[in-house]
C-alpha cells in the first residue's frame, strides 16, 4: 500500500523546514514527470511529498552581467519561450527542444531532471558544457554553490544532502563559442537518450577552449577531462579529431540495455563526436 | 446509375461524439455499488502449482470474493474464437481460464480477486500465497521442436499445428533454376499497443442473465463465457462498446470470463480494466518466425521453385496460432506465379505469452520473407526488381500455391508500378553520412475468413413511417467505421439520407450476430448482408409502387425520395406515402437478411490445397528512406502505398487504413522491440516499447485502384488488414539500396543497420 | 491509516471537491472524483497522451499532476469547450477530415493541438507534427490529424495538405481486366 504525505510550503525557508523534518522520505514535487511514474511503478511507497511548483522563489530566467541564472523549477517549455536562453545558450536551446515531447515539456523543470540524476539526464549535457553551477540551500548547510562538474555520483544520486533544495542554475555566458548538440534516441520525439552530446569550442587559429559533456554513455552525465585537455592548444584539424575521438572512448563507460548495447552505443560516441566536431568548424549550427 | 453515398468521404457518425468527448468507452462505465476485478497473475515462467491459498485475501476487509480454478464450473474448454460449430483437427486450442496444477507462462492468471476499491484488490494480490516446483521451460520455438525439449502443452510433441503446401516437384524446379537464393529470416513479437486498455463492466441482471459490457471484437464469445459458467448460451449477453483499438489484440478473449465470474460469485456489478504493464507483459501477441527461404529462378529471371520452412512461436496456450500458420503456408510463396512449391510450416509451444491474432494474421511475417527474396535475387540476377515482379506476378487464371485457380484480375503489376513511379527522381543527400535509398515490394492479405469455418453475417433493416430508417447490426466497431458504413449502404440503396439513419450495433442479444471484427472480413460480410436486407426491402417498395402506379417494376427505381419511372418522372409516389401505404396494408418494413460466405470443408491432413479464403487484396509499396551511415537511424522519408480496393465506399476510412496499416507495419519494420529473456518480457511499457511517433512517419501517400471486382459491396474488397502487408520489406529494401546492408531480421534496429554498416566496410577494406 | 486531504479542482469552471490521498495524481481524481471520464487513460506514466488536459494554461499530462497540486485551479477537459470558437473549428475539421478513428487519442490530440494553435497560429507542418508528438495514435498514422489541424488554423480552401502523386490519373486502360481501374491520387 502507498502511504504519502503531501505539503505545500508557501516559501522556501518552509519548504527547508519540511525537507529537514523529512530527511529521505521528503521528495520536491515540481513537474512530477518522474516522482508520479515512480509511484505508480512502487518505486515509491512511502514519500513526503512537497510541493514546490508555485514558489516564486524559483522560478525565473534572467540575466545579471555577464551570468545567467535560471530558477530550479523553470519548465523545459519556458527555456524554450525564452528568447535569453534562444539567442545566448543555443547549447541548451537545443537540448530543450530535443526533451520527451512539448507536454511533457511543460511540466518538466531544469532543477527535477537535475536532481533526479538520470545518467541521460537531457538538461546536465548542456549544463555541464556550459560549467554550470547549482544553487542550493538547507537548514543545516545553509546557501551552498556545487559546480555541476561534481554534482552527479552516481545513477539516481547526487552529492545532495537529504535537506538540500535546488535554488537555481548559474553559468557565466562564455564569448566565442561555438556549439553543437545532437541527442540519438530510439525514435525522434519521447526517447529517451541512448547517447546525447554537447560540444562547445572556442577557437582561434587553435583551440583555446573546449567542454565536451556527455549523456547516457556513463553512471552519470560527464565532461570528458582528458579528451577536452588533448584538444586545447591543437589545430581543429582531422587527425586532431580522430584521435581525440579515440581518446573520448576511453572516457566514457557506457552500459549495455535494452535500450542498445555497449559497443553501439561507443559507435555511437565516436560518430556523435566526429559529427559535432565537423559542424562545429563549418559553422553548421545545432542538431546533425 | 451513379452512386450518390457510396463513393463519398462523409464523416462516421461516430466521430462527432468522439471529438466531443462523449462516447462512454468500456472502462470509462460505472454502476451503483460496483467492485473492482484484479488478475493475480503467476510469477514465474513455467512451474508446477503445488498449493494456492487465497485464505489471507478474503478475509482482507473489501474483499468479496477471491476464485480460483477450483470455483469454476468449466476451467477448461475447447476454444472455438466464436466459432459455432467445431472444427477440429488442428484448429482447436485449449481455452484456460485460470492456471491449473501448472504454470505455462510468466503472468498467467492463477486467482481473481473482487474487492471495494482498486487499492483492496492491489493489497489482495499480496496475500494470496503461491507454492511453485519450478520446472524446466522452454522458450524458443526451435529448442521446443527438439525432441528433448521440455512439454509445453497438452501434447508431448510441442508442435501445436503443421501444415504443408506440395506443387509441382520442388527438386526439378530447383535443377531448372541457374541462379538460387537462399535466406533465413526471423521477426519478432509485435504488440497492438492499443490505446484503450482492456476493460469491461459486467452484472446479473435481475432475471440471472450475465451482461457484459466490453471492449471486444468479438462478442460471440458469450457462448464460451455461457460455457465456462455452466450458464446456457442464452443467459450470457454482451454489449458490445466503441473500442479504442483492437487490431486482433481484442479477438480473443480477455477480461470478460474474469468479469463474468467476479459478477456472478459476488452478484454486483464489477469492473475489470489492465494496467499498461499487464497488458504488455500479458496479452497476445504476433507471433515470432523463424523463416527458411530458397528461391531458384531462370537467368532471366522466372521463377521456377520455391522452398519455404516456416516456425511460429506458438506461445503457450495455442489460441490462434494454427489459424496464424495456415495463413502464413497459404501465403509463404507471395503473390507470384510458380510452378513448384514447398511449404513446411510448424508452430512450436514455448513457455511464453501468448501468440494470436494481430492484423495480417499470419501474412507480414511470409511477406517480409518472401519480398526479401525477391529483392535479393533482382540483386542477384541484375535484373530490375520491378521488372522481375511483372516477370513472376499472379495474373487472373493462375493457380495458388494451393492449387486454387484464382479468377480475379491481379493488378499488382500496375499498383507496383504506379507505386515506384509516384517516388519521382531521386535526391541524393548532400551530406556524406546520410544515404538515400529506395524499396520497393508487394503484398497479398486476404479478406473474409477461412472459408472452411462457413462464415456468415446477419443486418436487420427498419423503415420507419417518417422515411427514417433504424438498422440493427451486431458489428463490432474498432473505429475503421465498421457500423458506419452499413448506414452509407442503406442510405445509397434506399434514398434514405444519412441523418435520418439510426443504427444500433454490437449486442449478442437485441442485433443479429454479425460475426467478427476480424479477417477484414465486417464490409464483405455484414456489408453484403445489410446491402441484402436493403435490396429486398427496396424489392417490395418497388413492387408496392408498380401497383399503385400502374407502372412495371423494372422500369422504377429509387431516387431522391421516392419511387419514380425511368421513362416518365411524373410517374412516382414519394418514400413517405409509400411507406405508410406499405404499413397500413400489412407488408413488412424490415428485413433481417443473412450473407453466406463460401463454405469449403476443413483440410483433412496436414495439406492445404483448394480454396482457403473468399478472396485476397493486393498492394503494393514503394519507399524511400536516408540512412545516417553513422548512426544507424533510418529517416523515412516517402511511403507510397497502391492498393487495389475494388470500390471505395468511403474514400476517406480507406486511406485511414491505408495510412494507419503503413506506419503500425513501419513499427513492426523499425522500432517495435519486444525484448524478452527466459520468457519474461523485459519491455513493459511504453517507454521500452516504442511504437511511432508522429515525428517518425512521413505523409502516408495512398492511391487507390478501384477495379470494381471484389465480393463485397458495389465490388469492394477488404483494406483493413492489407496496408500492414508489403511495407516491411519495402523499407528493409530500400535501406540496402542505401548503404548496401541487407537487414534479415525485424525489428531493423538502428543498431542493427549500424552494426551491418561497420561490418560493410570492414570487408571492404579487406578485399 | 490512509492519508486524506480535501481538494478543489475547478473542472471545466464547476468546482469539484474530493478527499484525495496525497499520492492521486490529477487524473485519478478527473476520472474516479470528477466523473471527468472524458480524459482518458492508456498508460498511467506519461507515455502516451491520452489524459492530457489543460492546466494553468498548459496542455499537461494529468496522470503527471498530483491531485493536490491542482488545488483551487483550472483543469478544462474536451467537455470544457462549449462555445470555443478554435476548438469548435479544429473539432469539425478532426471530424471531416478523418482524424478521428478509434477515437481514444481523439480528446487529448485535440487539447494539444489546441494549445498549440492558440501559440502559433500559423503554423508549418512540421511544427504541428512536433506539436502533437507527445500524443500517440495507433490507428490513423498521423497524417490526417495534421491535415485536420492544419485545416483549422489555415481554412479549407488554402490547405497545404500533403497529396500523393498529385492530380488523379483515370482510365489506365488496362485492356485485359473488366471494369474501370481508377487510380485516385490521396488527400
Amino acid at each position: 500500500m502507498i502511504s504519502c504525505d503531501y505539503f505545500k510550503p508557501s516559501e522556501v525557508g518552509e519548504a527547508l523546514k519540511l525537507v529537514s523534518q523529512f530527511k529521505e522520505r521528503a521528495l520536491f514535487a515540481a513537474g512530477c514527470t518522474n516522482i508520479l511514474p515512480d509511484i505508480h511503478s512502487g518505486k515509491q511507497k512511502d514519500c513526503v511529498l512537497i510541493d514546490i511548483s508555485d514558489l516564486e522563489e524559483l522560478t525565473g530566467i534572467s540575466k545579471c552581467g555577464n551570468s545567467m541564472r535560471i530558477g530550479s523549477s523553470t519548465t523545459i517549455s519556458e527555456l524554450l519561450d525564452s528568447s535569453l536562453i534562444r539567442d545566448e545558450t543555443p547549447l541548451l536551446y537545443e537540448a530543450a527542444l530535443n526533451f520527451a515531447d512539448p507536454v511533457v515539456r511543460n511540466r518538466a523543470t531544469v532543477g527535477g531532471n537535475l536532481a533526479y540524476a538520470s545518467p541521460a539526464a537531457d538538461m546536465a549535457v548542456p549544463l555541464l558544457a556550459l560549467d554550470s553551477r547549482v544553487v542550493v540551500q538547507s537548514l543545516d548547510q545553509g546557501l551552498r554553490e556545487i559546480s555541476l562538474r561534481e554534482f552527479f555520483v552516481g545513477p539516481g544520486k547526487t552529492v545532495l544532502s537529504p535537506s538540500e533544495l535546488i535554488l537555481r542554475v548559474e553559468f557565466n555566458l562564455s564569448q566565442n563559442f561555438k556549439v553543437f548538440y545532437v541527442k540519438v534516441g530510439k525514435r525522434n520525439a519521447m526517447a529517451i537518450s541512448l547517447a546525447s552530446l554537447g560540444l562547445a569550442l572556442k577557437i582561434d587559429q587553435t583551440i583555446k577552449d573546449a567542454r565536451l559533456a556527455l549523456g547516457a554513455l556513463a553512471p552519470t552525465p560527464i565532461r570528458a577531462w582528458r579528451t577536452e585537455d588533448f584538444l586545447m592548444g591543437k589545430f581543429p584539424e582531422d587527425k586532431v579529431m580522430e584521435e581525440a575521438s579515440e581518446i573520448l572512448l576511453s572516457e566514457i563507460n557506457p552500459i549495455s540495455d535494452i535500450r542498445g548495447s555497449r559497443e553501439y552505443r561507443v559507435e555511437l560516441t565516436r560518430s556523435l563526436f566526429k559529427r559535432a566536431f565537423r559542424a562545429i568548424l563549418s559553422g553548421e549550427r545545432g542538431l546533425s | 446509375m451513379e452512386l450518390k453515398v457510396i463513393g463519398k468521404g462523409v464523416p462516421k457518425y461516430d466521430a462527432w461524439g468522439k471529438v466531443k468527448g462523449e462516447i462512454i468507452y468500456a472502462d470509462d462505465f460505472t454502476m451503483p455499488g460496483m467492485l473492482y476485478g484484479k488478475v493475480f497473475r503467476a510469477s514465474v515462467p513455467r512451474a508446477k502449482i503445488l498449493s494456492i491459498d487465497t485464505s489471507r485475501a478474503e478475509k482482507l476487509p473489501g474483499v468479496h470474493a477471491v476464485i480460483t480454478h477450483k470455483d469454476i464450473p468449466r476451467n477448461n474448454l475447447k476454444a472455438r474464437f466464436g466459432q459455432g460449430s467445431e472444427i477440429g483437427a488442428q484448429f482447436e486450442g485449449l481455452y484456460r481460464v485460470l492456471a491449473e496444477g501448472e504454470v505455462r507462462y510468466f503472468g498467467e492468471p492463477i486467482a481473481l480477486i473482487a474487492a471495494e476499491a482498486p487499492e483492496i484488490t492491489d493489497k489482495a494480490c499480496e496475500l494470496i500465497d503461491v507454492q511453485y516446483e519450478p520446472l524446466p521451460g522452454v522458450f524458443d520455438p526451435l529448442e521446443a521442436m527438439k525432441p528433448e525439449a521440455p512439454q509445453v502443452g497438452e501434447k508431448a510433441n510441442n508442435i501445436a499445428s503443421h501444415f504443408k503446401i506440395r506443387k509441382g516437384n520442388v527438386e526439378e524446379g530447383f535443377a531448372q533454376a541457374q541462379v538460387i537464393v537462399e535466406g533465413f529470416y526471423q521477426v519478432g513479437y509485435q504488440d497492438h499497443a492499443y490505446l484503450e486498455l482492456e476493460s469491461g463492466v459486467a452484472w446479473v441482471d435481475d432475471d440471472g442473465t450475465i451482461v457484459i459490457r466490453v471492449s471486444s471484437q468479438v462478442i460471440e464469445h458469450f457462448r464460451e463465457v455461457a460455457e465456462v459458467l455452466g450458464l446456457p448460451h442464452s443467459k450470457v449477453r454482451y454489449i458490445g462498446t466503441l473500442i479504442g483499438g483492437g487490431f486482433g489484440g481484442k479477438e480473443d478473449i480477455t477480461v470478460e470470463s474474469y468479469l463474468a465470474l467476479l459478477a456472478w460469485k459476488t452478484r454486483k456489478p464489477v469492473k475489470l480494466t489492465y494496467t499498461r504493464k499487464e497488458s504488455l507483459l500479458v496479452h497476445s501477441k504476433r507471433h515470432p518466425y523463424y523463416m527458411y527461404y530458397k528461391t531458384g529462378a531462370t537467368r532471366d529471371g522466372k521463377i521456377v521453385a520455391l522452398e519455404a520452412r516456416l516456425i511460429s512461436d506458438a506461445g503457450s496456450y495455442a489460441a490462434l496460432s494454427p489459424w496464424v500458420l495456415l495463413y502464413s503456408t497459404v501465403d509463404a510463396a507471395g503473390p507470384y506465379n510458380i510452378p513448384n512449391i514447398k511449404v513446411d510450416s510448424y508452430a512450436a509451444m514455448t513457455n511464453t505469452p501468448i501468440t494470436s491474432a494481430f492484423r495480417g494474421f499470419g501474412a507480414p511475417q511470409v511477406n517480409f520473407a518472401y519480398e526479401s527474396q525477391m529483392n535479393q535475387l533482382a540483386q542477384k540476377l541484375g535484373i530490375d526488381p520491378l521488372e522481375l515482379r511483372k516477370k513472376n506476378l499472379l495474373k487472373q487464371g493462375d493457380y495458388l500455391a494451393t492449387g486454387y485457380v484464382y479468377d480475379r484480375p491481379v493488378p499488382l503489376d500496375v499498383l507496383a508500378e504506379k507505386a515506384w513511379k509516384a517516388l519521382g527522381p531521386k535526391e541524393e543527400s548532400k551530406k556524406p553520412h546520410i544515404k538515400v535509398g529506395r524499396g520497393l515490394a508487394v503484398g497479398m492479405c486476404s479478406y473474409g475468413r477461412l472459408t472452411f469455418l462457413h462464415d456468415t453475417s446477419r443486418s436487420y433493416l427498419r423503415l420507419e413511417l417518417d422515411g427514417s430508417a433504424v438498422i440493427r447490426c451486431g458489428v463490432p466497431d474498432v473505429g475503421g467505421g465498421q457500423g458506419h458504413i452499413l448506414t452509407q449502404i442503406v442510405s445509397e440503396e434506399l434514398g434514405v439520407p444519412l441523418d435520418l439513419i439510426k443504427i444500433h450495433v454490437t449486442d449478442s442479444q437485441l442485433t443479429p450476430l454479425a460475426g467478427t471484427t476480424t479477417a477484414t472480413r465486417q464490409l464483405y460480410m455484414s456489408g453484403n448482408a445489410t446491402l441484402k436486407a436493403a435490396r429486398e426491402l427496396k424489392k417490395r417498395m418497388i413492387a408496392k409502387a408498380a401497383q399503385l402506379l400502374s407502372v412495371k417494376e423494372e422500369d422504377l427505381v429509387v431516387d431522391q425520395g421516392k419511387v419514380v419511372s425511368r421513362n416518365d418522372p411524373t410517374k412516382y409516389i414519394a418514400l413517405v406515402p409509400l411507406i405508410n401505404r406499405m404499413s397500413a396494408d400489412g407488408e413488412e418494413l424490415f428485413v433481417e437478411a443473412q450473407f453466406n460466405a463460401p463454405f469449403t470443408d476443413v483440410p483433412e491432413s496436414e495439406i492445404i490445397e483448394g480454396r482457403t479464403h473468399p478472396d485476397f487484396t493486393f498492394g503494393a509499396y514503394a519507399v524511400e528512406v536516408a540512412v545516417d551511415e553513422e548512426t544507424g537511424k533510418v529517416d523515412l522519408k516517402r511511403i507510397v502505398a497502391a492498393f487495389d480496393v475494388g470500390k471505395a465506399l468511403n474514400p476517406i476510412l480507406v486511406e485511414g487504413q491505408i495510412e494507419g496499416g503503413a506506419v503500425q507495419g513501419m513499427g513492426y519494420a523499425l522500432m517495435e522491440d519486444m525484448v524478452i529473456k527466459d520468457g519474461i518480457i523485459q519491455t513493459p511499457s511504453f517507454a521500452e516499447y516504442l511504437i511511432p511517433t508522429s515525428k517518425d512517419v512521413p505523409d502516408v501517400e495512398p492511391l487507390i485502384m478501384e477495379s470494381m471486382t471484389g465480393l463485397g459491396p458495389y465490388g469492394a474488397k477488404g483494406i483493413g488488414e492489407p496496408p500492414i502487408v508489403g511495407i516491411a520489406p519495402a523499407i528493409v529494401d530500400a535501406i540496402d539500396d542505401a548503404c548496401g546492408v541487407r537487414i534479415t531480421s525485424l525489428p531493423a534496429t538502428a543498431e542493427k543497420i549500424l552494426m551491418e554498416v561497420k561490418n560493410r566496410n570492414k570487408e571492404k577494406r579487406a578485399s | 491509516m490512509k492519508n486524506y486531504k480535501l481538494v478543489t479542482i475547478f473542472v471545466n469552471e464547476r468546482p469539484v471537491t474530493a478527499p484525495v490521498e496525497p499520492h492521486e495524481s490529477l487524473l485519478d481524481f478527473l476520472r474516479h472524483k470528477a466523473g471527468a471520464v472524458e480524459v482518458k487513460c492508456g498508460c498511467n506514466q506519461g507515455d502516451c497522451g491520452t489524459c492530457t488536459v489543460l492546466f494553468k494554461g498548459k496542455a499537461v499530462k494529468s496522470c503527471l499532476v498530483l491531485a493536490l497540486q491542482a488545488n483551487e485551479k483550472d483543469v478544462r477537459t474536451i467537455k470544457g469547450f462549449t462555445g470555443d470558437f478554435l476548438m469548435e473549428k479544429l473539432q469539425e475539421s478532426f471530424v471531416r477530415n478523418g482524424a478521428v478513428q478509434c477515437g481514444f487519442c481523439t480528446p487529448g490530440m485535440l487539447i494539444s493541438s489546441y494549445a498549440f494553435l492558440q501559440a502559433n497560429p500559423q503554423p508549418t507542418r512540421e511544427e504541428i507534427k512536433t506539436a502533437i508528438s507527445g500524443n500517440l495514435c495507433r490507428c490513423t498514422g498521423y497524417k490526417k490529424i495534421i491535415d485536420a489541424v492544419e485545416e483549422a488554423a489555415f481554412g479549407e480552401a488554402s490547405t497545404k495538405k500533403a497529396t500523393s502523386s498529385g492530380s488523379p490519373e483515370i482510365s489506365e486502360g488496362q485492356e485485359e481486366v473488366k471494369g474501370t481501374y481508377l487510380l485516385l491520387g490521396g488527400g
